[in-house]
């Protein structure tokens, strides 16, 4: 086994091979930059320019774009809150506050910092794992990809502190939205109206540059000004600050990696949920949850470590099942089956070289990439003093564009105008907008693993009793829940002896 | 303005809105066939009974206070910047942008709205001048046309104006 690690590893240490895994990284931070591209697009732009490449070189290429897409897209996303990649929303909850602050220099960092030590206890529990990682990953059926869903729906709507209530009528309303079009259940489509475009139902990425990029441009352009308050508040913090508070939080880091190496490994789940499940914990286990959302370094940390955390354990199911855990992992998938590679069990078995060499790529690519944004933190903090009224044209010309690009859809564009209405409205009316995009992401997986789940109980709900791990997760779920409410009422206690103290 | 159990009733319009969006779905989820219906016309309901929480809690009743304070906790008034109101005509003008794109585009395409957006915006509201506003729309221009008309071999959509 540890022969295989370094003959993987020495394999990335040929001049031509590395020299792919950095063209793989420079171009995942482009297109991880670019809201709507991303590392799907990097890999099937790539794929025909790697026909007559080793398949070892073409899998080095693209571990390098992987590892790198999770930075160019924080990047985006704490300076101008768009996220260049559906995970990288998470980021933009505290990351954006802190540019607003003055402290875009910080965030970066400590994005970067977090990606690399993310992507390193990735790599390792990946490397650990992979050998039993088939019998793991049959614990888990319909139940409780059903139950694990609900699961991160909840915690992402506990996690809008405060907005509980509010986060939860977002994500249902989120549901509704993901239940429009072909329905693969019981065939037909629903909620169309009649609208041809729907049938292929709500594409996650135009909603999501509506509801982020678009709606943060219309909040500029009302404000004006620029996206820092103030400009002499962009103080670029030493380009060591980051590194230095990611250092000092190494619990959220190590919390974040956990969390994207486990949940990462569920097929189905992605990177997005991953990022806000531990965005989510991370405000959860805090001292002092109100300082999330307003620009605590933490809420950088955790999604960051978590994203890139899950884009090495990601292989798991891919690899060993060819079960994608994501579009990039799907497009991936097409580059293995090209260079000869068939996902599943044997593939463990008969191409270890190439497996090991790529996780490793992919490991040095979020670890170059996030000292090229380290680099780099001075020259991009300044965007953030960019006068709204050019930023504000060249996102949007750029976000719409990115829109389009997905697959050629003008309909596309009209989405993301709607969502982005949409998202502003909800900027403007206090609801999170975050939980439409995790609806969005779930909502499919939601109605078909309860279907399997009723097929498998025979139309009963007995098949969830009957497993532990459904046990296990139902009560989670009920006791996140009753979470708020417990601390209501304890805090309401509080009051009340102290009252009675006095 | 007027106030419906204590509240402004224009805070209530949002909630309104969605009710009525999800009584609309809900009606046209029963149209559906039972094994199709049944997830979403389950959300549907599940959706309205939090809609009417969300509604309860704007409310200065002592139901809704005690709502907002178990479950809305940071949601009361004067707590965050989103509630701030700003002109609507303000906020009017700011979205009119976006949407007035999207209509250029579907019109004419990506190549002629980026430049006429994008100079337009900076030279009308930005109030740049033309020797800044047409270079930076320029490059913007090429920017979009060089990334995703050659790098991406993507056709950017011609616009209904001048799609043959």
């Amino acid at each position: 086994m540890l022969e295989m690690w370094l003959s993987g590893f020495q394999g990335l240490l040929h001049v031509d091979v590395f020299l792919f895994v950095v063209l793989g990284m420079a171009i995942g931070l482009v297109f991880g930059a670019i809201p709507g591209l991303g590392g799907s697009t990097a890999i099937a732009l790539l794929i025909p320019l790697t026909y007559s490449m080793e398949p070892f070189t073409a899998l080095a290429l693209a571990g390098g774009v992987m590892g790198s897409v999770p930075m160019g897209g924080s990047i985006t996303s704490i300076l101008l809150n768009t996220p260049g990649t559906a995970p990288n929303a998470a980021t933009c909850l505290d990351g954006h506050p802190l540019a607003q602050q003055g402290k875009a220099g910080l965030a970066i960092g400590a994005a970067g910092s977090a990606n690399a030590i993310g992507a390193i206890i990735g790599t390792i529990s990946v490397l650990i794992v992979l050998p039993i990682a088939n019998d793991i990953v049959l614990l888990f059926g319909p139940p409780e990809f059903f139950l694990m869903s609900v699961f991160a729906l909840i915690v992402v709507a506990t996690a809008t502190r405060g907005k509980m209530l509010r986060g939860l009528v977002t994500g249902a309303f989120g549901l509704m939205i993901a239940y429009i079009g072909y329905n693969d259940i019981a065939g037909g489509e629903r909620f169309t109206y009649g609208i041809e475009y729907l049938w292929d139902g709500i594409h996650l990425v135009p909603a999501l540059i509506g509801l982020f990029a678009v709606a943060e441009m219309i909040n500029l352009t009302v404000k004006g000004g620029t996206v820092a308050k103030s400009a002499t508040a962009v103080k670029i913090t030493s380009m060591t600050s980051g590194l230095f508070e990611t250092f000092r939080h190494l619990g959220t880091v190590l919390r974040g990696s956990l969390i994207g190496t486990t949940v990462g490994a569920i097929p189905g789940l992605g990177g997005t949920v991953v990022a806000f499940l531990s965005y989510s914990v991370t405000v959860q286990a805090s001292k002092n949850p109100e300082s999330f959302g307003k620009g605590n370094i933490q809420g950088v940390i955790a999604p960051e470590a978590a994203i890139c955390a899950h884009d090495c354990s990601a292989l798991i199911p891919t690899l060993t099942f060819g079960i994608p855990a994501g579009a990039e992992m799907a497009v991936f998938l097409g580059l293995l089956i090209i260079h000869g590679m068939q996902p599943g069990p044997l593939m463990l078995r008969d191409h270890q070289v190439e497996i090991y060499g790529l996780i490793w790529a992919l490991t040095a690519s979020c670890v170059f990439a996030s000292f090229v944004g380290l680099a780099f933190v001075r020259v991009l903090a300044k965007i953030t003093l960019i006068d709204s009224s050019i930023l504000v044209p060249l996102v949007l010309s750029t976000a719409f564009a990115g829109s389009y690009a997905i697959d050629m859809s003008i309909e596309n564009v009209v989405v993301t105008g709607v969502f982005g209405l949409l998202g502003y409205l909800m900027m403007r009316y206090d609801y999170p907008r975050l939980m439409i995009i995790v609806a969005l992401v779930l909502g499919g997986n939601i109605e078909r693993n309860l279907h399997q789940s009723m097929l498998m109980g025979e139309g009963g709900w007995s098949i969830f009793f009957a497993r532990n791990i459904s046990i296990v997760l139902m009560i989670a779920i009920v006791a996140l829940l009753a979470l708020p409410i417990f601390r209501a009422l304890f805090k309401y206690w509080r009051v009340r002896t102290v009252s009675v103290g006095e | 303005m007027k106030h419906v159990f204590g509240t402004p009733i224009v805070d209530y319009l949002p909630t309104l809105g969605l009710l009525l969006l999800t009584v609309m779905y809900l009606v046209t989820g029963y149209g559906y066939a039972p094994e199709a219906r049944t997830f979403p016309v389950t959300v549907a309901w599940v959706a309205i009974a939090l809609v009417l929480l969300d509604l309860l809690s704007r409310t200065k009743t002592p139901a809704g206070e005690a709502v907002t304070r178990w479950l809305n906790p940071s949601t009361s008034a004067g707590k965050l910047e989103a509630q701030t109101h700003y002109a609507l005509s303000k906020q009017i003008a700011a979205a009119a942008w976006p949407i007035g794109f999207v209509a250029l585009i579907v019109l004419t395409g990506f190549l002629v709205a980026v430049p006429v957006f994008v100079m337009a915006s900076m030279y009308f509201r930005g109030k740049r001048s033309l020797l800044i506003s047409i270079p930076v729309s320029a490059a913007a221009t090429l920017f979009i046309w060089f990334l995703f008309a050659q790098i991406l071999q993507l056709e950017l959509y011609p616009g209904v104006l001048f799609n043959p």
